[in-house]
Order: C-alpha cells, then structure tokens, then sequence
C-alpha cells in the first residue's frame, strides 16, 4: 500500500499551534505502532501573537476533545464566563445606545421566529432584551452557571475570556505531558522541497546544538502567525485583502488590573464604538485586556492612543500598550500540497466576532477527523478543506460588516463603512430580502454555516433595522405564539436572576473548590 | 436559627434535654447526611445517594427523606417513624464547636473541640428529658453517649469524604434520572442526586474490585446499589400520604 500519513509537523506554537496539535494526537491516540505522531516546531526566540482573548462556545467542546479539565483552564488560564457581546455606541454614539449579541438563540427560536412580532408591538424593549434571558443575566454580572452545574455544562450557553499567553503554555503542557505531542524549541531556517512540490522536511536551527538539521514529515501544518512561512513564504499562495470591506488595521492593546480583588467581572464582551474604530474590554479573572482597533486611513495613532486614554482613564499612563499592525484578508487557498494552514498565516480579520479562534478550532477539528490516510487522498481532502474555508471567511466578513452599514454615526471611518461599493454582493442581496422578512435557517443553508440567522437577528434588530410587515398580517396563532414566548423569556428573566451567582462569586469558587465531572 | 452554646458543667448543670423533642431538627429534611459506618444499617429503610453542597458543589452522602423540599416521609406524629435514625438528626442538639480567642463557638475546625449545644432547640426542657451532668458536674451517660457520637460524625466525615472521593476517582458515580408519578397523577423529577454508576462498577477490572475490598468499601458500595431500591417504599410513603389527605378533604 502507499506510504500512509503518520508523521505531522507542526510549525508554530501559538494557541493555533497547539490546538492543532491537541486535536490531531487526542484524535489518532493510541498505543499501537500505528499511532500518528505529532511534533510541534516552536521558534525558541519569535513570540506568540499573546492577544486573542474572546472565544466561541465550541471552545468548550474542543477542551473536552482534548481531555483537560474545566477546572484546570480556569486556574492556570485566568479565565472567566463569555455570555455573548455588548455592542455599545454603535448606532448613534449616544451614552443610552447599546445592544447585545447574545450567545442564547432568541426564546423559542426552534418553533417560530419574534422579530416580527417584536416590531410590530412597537415594544419598549430592546430586542435582545425581550427575546433573550441572557441579556439580562449580563447586564447583572451574573455567571451562566452554579458551581454544582458539572464541568462544561450550562445553565446558559457561555465561552470563554481567556489569557492567551496562559492558554498557549497550559496547552503546550497539556499536549506534551499527555497526548504525545513531541516539542521542538527551533527555528525553521528553510524550507526543504521535494521533487513533487510537496514539502519534505524543514530545516531548523536548535537553541541548544550549533548546526541545523531536518525533520521530515507527510502533512505539514503552517502555524507560523503573520509571518506564514510555508503557505504564503513557501507556496507564495496569495494573500486576498478584504480592507476594501472592513477598514480596521491598527489595534492598541493594554492589560489594565482591577481596582480590588472583589470588583466585578463582566460577563460579556464590551465593544464600544469609537471615532475610527471600536475598543475591545474583555474581563479575566485577574485582569482586564482592553484594547483599540482602528482605521488607519481614518485616524493617527496619537490619537488613537488618546482615545484609548479616555477610556481607560488615569491609570493608562502606567500601563505599557502594544502595538499590532493588522491586515484584514486571508490566503486565497489554506492547504496547498501537503501544507494546511492554520490561524494567522491562513488569515485575520477585526476580532468584532471573535472568529479567529473559532476558524482555529474549525479548522484543527476538520485536519483531525479527515486526516487523509495517504498522500494520494490528500488533495481531495486540501480542496474540501479549501471550499469550506473560503465560505466561513465570506461569511465572516459579511457578517462583521453588516455590524457597521446600519450605524447613524457622521464620522468619517462610519460614514465610509456604508458606502455601498464597500458592501459585499452576498450581504447587499440578504439586507434586500430582509427589508421584508426576518432572517431566517432559509437564508443559511449550507453545512458549513458559521453565524446562524439568529446572530443576524440580534445585530439588524439590535441596530435599529426595520423589517417591514405591512404587506402580511399576522395570524392569530402567530400571536398567540409570540406572547407565550414573551412571557417566558420573562419568567427566565426572573428565574435566571433569583439563581444565579455573579460571575466573580462563581470564578472565586471555581479556583477554591473546582467543579465536578458530572 | 440555631444559636451554638459551648457546654459549661458549672453553668449547664440543670441543663435538660429531650431526645424525643431533638428528633424536630429531622422534621423538615428531605434528605441527612450519612456516614459511612451508617450505610448498612440506612440501607433497610433509605435510599442512599449523594447531593452535590449547593455552595460548594463538593458531593456529600446523603438518606433521602422526602421528594419536595422540606417533605420528611417519615416524619409521623410528630416523631421519627424510623428503624434506625440518621446520626445527623441523633446528634441534635449538640455539635463541635471551637473556641476562638474572643471566646465565640465556631463549628466545623480541625482545632481544639469543645461540645456546644443549640440553645434554641426545641429539645432544651424545663422537665422531664435528660441532665447532662451530675449534681458532682460530672458528665452523666446520657452526655458520654452524645460526645461519642460526636466523636463518630468528625471522624466518619473524613472516612465519608475519602470514600467520596475514590468514587470519583474511578468515575463510579452517576446521576439519577428521576420522574416519578404519584398514585394522584401528579409527577415530580427529581433533580440532583446521583447514585454508582452500576455499568461502570460491573466493569471494574478485578484489582480495582480487590482494591475496593481492601479498602472496605465494597460492601458500601453494594449497600448503596441496594439501597436505591427504597425510593420505591418512599414513593408508596408518599402515595399513603395523598390518598389520606384526599380522604380528610
Ligand atoms: C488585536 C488582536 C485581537 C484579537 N482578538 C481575538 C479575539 O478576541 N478572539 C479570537 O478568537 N482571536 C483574536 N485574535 C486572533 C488570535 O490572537 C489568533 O488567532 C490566535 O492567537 C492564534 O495565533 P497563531 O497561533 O496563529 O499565531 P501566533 O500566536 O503569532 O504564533 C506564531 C507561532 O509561530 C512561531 N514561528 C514563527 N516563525 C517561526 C519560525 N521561523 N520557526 C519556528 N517557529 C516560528 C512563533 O514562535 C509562534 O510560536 C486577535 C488578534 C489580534 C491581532
């Protein structure tokens, strides 16, 4: 038979790096001959990127995959409960102007949809607010979950805030210690070809022998951060720029303390809109990353930096921002010959959604259960990979745009977002559709859908988008429906705030007593 | 509320105790904790399972009383209708407590123990029940008595709480799935209990069972499996109680 794929090289060890290298050995783990062996080539003097604190709710299934323990990721990750994001200052700037993108579908989402109900009451609620619990549950700092909920289950659907510089090194142990994973400390000097095409090996410099040698392989995954060294240096596959659709290439990021050990943590994402941007606030257990991404082509970075002051407040002068210079786009293939690329060397854009470690997670697990069993298999598995690929990052930058072409904001950077040859085809036909009817599961068919129709929901509906009803009325069963899920998004309102522990309270006790398995 | 009052023999000396009266603390638990050395003797009567501490999140062994909260089955005439009673609700009204610098009781220390007892029990009698110490301030047996059981909770927490954790350890413990039907159709699910996992426990290879053995856990093990047979006798227990309250309506 042909040689099968046993040997996967890993270069790279970011939060990318590792995920990849956790899902493939937990995958194939076994104590036969047989075993696929993973190594993971880490660079002992280039850094991780050490930002990329928000994660999605797969976050949890792809801990579990890896076999850690809840309890563990909070103590040694800082972590704390993501319940969704605050979109604050996005509609008009105004101190009252905010909505939540939630993590909870809207209250009966399965059976029948409300926004139309929604609108057409004319209700004094928002929309988040009157479809889903979990807004509420946010806007009091509450924890999605008690400390007798088993590790990993919910009350309400929560991610995760993470420290991302903590989660790389806790992985790496985690990957080291108990999959197998074999961990080079090197430099990847060259890159060495074999008559195919495909990559053969790579050249490394050690830290601790003078000289250089070669470690072969069958898959080669390139995990390399911006610089993507095998997909985009090596194979020179394009880089497709999407700053025509999201503008935002600069971010500033500070690491701010809280004021005491008991102040609260917030159970959300905040993004607060800005004169050429948004600022990030995500709350760890330890401490708050804040941060500004911004256009360039909009605003100077002294002044960027200043309007990163005025949100913080006096306490930014202690602190040390870093600077990242961001592109918006993505590689025009993500696996070419025997070459996969994973998180920032296959691409990036504005972290609004928080969908880079989201594709990460995607990719790993797709690598992971379709590893192709021989080379000659292999490009057909590149060119599903690469098909799926394209259609998340399509989708993700319809998505993230479609947070800016509805907001009344008169800046220059806001003003720009809605011009209409700065819109995507796919999202001006949606927006069309959607002048009559709601988003719906029909307008997201495929089975590589990243945001679901409810996600679209929440931040037409959140900003202000009306959807006109006229032209059909409303049967009775249809309000009839809407009311009783009304009422019993109420009633878990109600319920959610008599049970649920604050988010510090909860974290406190997770780091103090730990949660069980079941 | 229960108001902790260290023991005094010179204070205490006509200090009354009821340990008919103690067995109210029992009134109104659904479910005691248990001990270990209590299992086979629970086991003819309770269901033994285990609850997760709802500040915690610790699982701790437990008798099920009842379904609702508050709601004792056994709880007939205003006593214990019951072969043998939990120690929890036997040990009413005293508890260990510690003596801190500022001379306030604190329970629930590793430190120096001193007996305390709740002076707002119902127990606490102006007539009749138990001395406590003799006209000598000596310890009367009825005293002796309750000390040793003291004695028996704080060390069989540690046992319980071991045992507990080997459970875990092996991955034995699972949760009950509950939705029971009352013979007046209402329902109930019970929620949060969990009991051994039989399917796991059947696979245990025979050096984790010999293990187990050594250790004197298997037979706890076995007398909890058992145990859950009981919920049934609870269910006709509550079954009993409907139908004569449909009866008195
Ligand atoms: C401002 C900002 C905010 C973000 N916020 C979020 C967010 O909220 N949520 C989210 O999901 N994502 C976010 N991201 C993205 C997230 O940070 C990344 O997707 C994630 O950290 C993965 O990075 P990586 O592992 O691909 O790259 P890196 O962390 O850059 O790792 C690259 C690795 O490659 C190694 N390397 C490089 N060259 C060589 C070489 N020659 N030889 C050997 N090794 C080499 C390095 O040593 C390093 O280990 C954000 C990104 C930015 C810039």
């Amino acid at each position: 038979m042909e040689k099968p794929v046993r040997s996967i090289v890993i270069v790279g060890g970011g939060t990318a790096g590792w995920i990849t290298a956790g899902r493939i050995a937990a995958e194939h783990q076994h104590d036969s001959a047989q075993a696929v062996q993973v190594t993971l080539v880490e660079s002992p003097t280039i850094g991780i990127i050490g930002v990329g604190e928000g994660t999605w709710p797969t976050m949890r299934n792809t801990l579990m995959k890896l076999g850690v323990s809840e309890t563990d990721f909070f103590r040694e990750c800082n972590a704390s409960f993501k319940q969704g994001a605050k979109f604050a200052k996005w509609v008009n700037g105004a101190d009252d102007d905010f909505y939540y993108h939630p993590l909870m579908l809207p209250q009966g989402f399965q059976k029948g949809d409300l926004s139309s109900a929604w609108q057409r009451e004319g209700s004094a609620q928002s929309f988040s607010e009157a479809v889903c619990y979990q807004e509420a549950v946010c806007e009091h700092g509450l924890s999605p979950k008690l400390i007798t909920t088993p590790e990993f289950a919910s009350l309400a659907n929560y991610a995760y805030h993470l420290d991302a510089g903590k989660f790389a090194a806790f992985l790496q142990k985690h990957c080291t210690t108990k999959l197998g994973v074999k961990h080079v400390l090197a430099d990847v000097t060259r890159v060495v070809a074999a008559e195919s095409g495909d990559i053969a090996a790579v050249e490394v410099e050690r830290a601790e022998s003078n000289g250089s040698d070669q470690i072969a392989g069958d898959l080669f995954v390139d995990c390399t951060g911006f610089s993507s060294l095998l997909l985009g240096k090596h194979f020179e596959v394009p880089f497709v720029d999407r700053s025509d659709v999201l503008f935002i290439d600069r971010a500033i990021a500070v690491q701010v303390p809280y004021a005491d050990d008991d102040s609260p943590i917030a159970s959300h994402t905040i993004s607060t809109g800005q004169e050429a941007g948004w600022i990030w606030d995500i709350g760890l257990s330890n401490r708050r990353g804040v941060g500004y991404v911004y256009s360039s082509r909009h605003t100077t970075e002294t002044e960027a930096e200043s309007t990163l002051r005025n949100y913080v407040g006096d306490e930014f002068s202690e602190l040390s921002p870093r600077k990242i210079p961001i592109t918006s786009g993505h590689r025009e293939l993500f696996w070419k010959n025997n070459c996969v690329a994973v998180g920032l060397s296959a691409g990036f854009l504005e972290p609004l959604e928080a969908s880079a470690l989201v594709l990460v997670e995607l990719s790993a697990e797709m690598i992971a259960e379709q590893l192709p069993a021989c080379r000659s298999v292999m490009d057909i598995t590149a060119k599903r990979f690469n098909e799926t690929f394209l259609y998340r990052w399509d989708r993700i930058v319809d998505f993230l745009k479609l947070h800016y072409i509805l907001s009344e904001r008169e800046e220059p950077f806001w003003v720009d977002n809605r011009k209409p040859e700065s819109i995507p085809d796919s999202l001006q036909a949606l927006m069309s559709l959607w002048k009559f009817r709601a988003p719906g599961d029909h307008d997201f068919t495929s089975n590589n859908e990243v945001f679901p129709a409810a996600s679209y929901q929440y931040v037409l509906y959140g900003m202000g988008f009306k959807t006109n009803m006229n032209w059909r009325s409303a049967s009775d069963a249809e309000r009839m429906f809407a009311q009783e899920q009304f009422a019993l998004n109420e009633r878990a309102v109600r319920q959610a705030l008599d049970t649920l522990p604050s988010n510090r309270e909860l974290i406190s006790k997770i780091k103090q007593y730990g949660f069980a398995a079941i | 509320m229960a108001k902790l009052v260290s023991l005094h023999n010179s204070i205490h000396q006509e200090l009354r105790i009821s340990p008919e009266k103690a067995e109210y603390h029992g009134a109104e638990l659904n479910m005691v904790p248990v001990m270990l050395s209590e299992f086979l003797k629970l086991a003819v009567q309770f269901p033994i399972a285990l609850t997760k501490n709802k500040e915690t999140g610790k699982f701790a062994c437990v008798a099920m009383l009842g379904f609702a909260e508050k709601e004792n089955l056994f709880w007939q005439h205003s006593k214990l209708d019951t072969l043998y009673t939990p120690l929890h609700i036997f040990r009413q009204p005293f508890f260990l407590g510690r003596n801190d610098a500022e001379g306030h009781s604190v329970t629930d220390s590793d430190q120096q123990y001193v007996v305390c007892f709740d002076a707002e029990s119902n127990s606490v009698v102006s007539e009749g029940g138990e001395l406590l110490f003799t006209s000598a301030g000596e310890e009367t047996p009825y005293l002796q008595k309750m000390k040793a059981v003291l004695a028996e909770l704080l060390d069989g927490e540690t046992r319980t709480h071991t045992f507990v954790e080997t459970l875990l350890e092996l991955g034995l413990l699972t949760s009950m799935q509950l939705d029971i039907t009352f013979a007046n159709g209402e329902s109930q699910r019970v929620n949060g209990m969990y009991t051994i996992d039989e399917k796991k426990l059947n696979a245990l290879s025979g050096d984790t069972v010999v293990r187990l053995h050594n250790e004197g856990y298997l037979a706890h093990i076995y007398a909890m499996v058992t145990s859950t047979g009981q919920i049934y006798s609870l269910i006709q227990k509550k079954n009993a109680r409907l139908s004569a309250a449909a009866l008195n309506v």
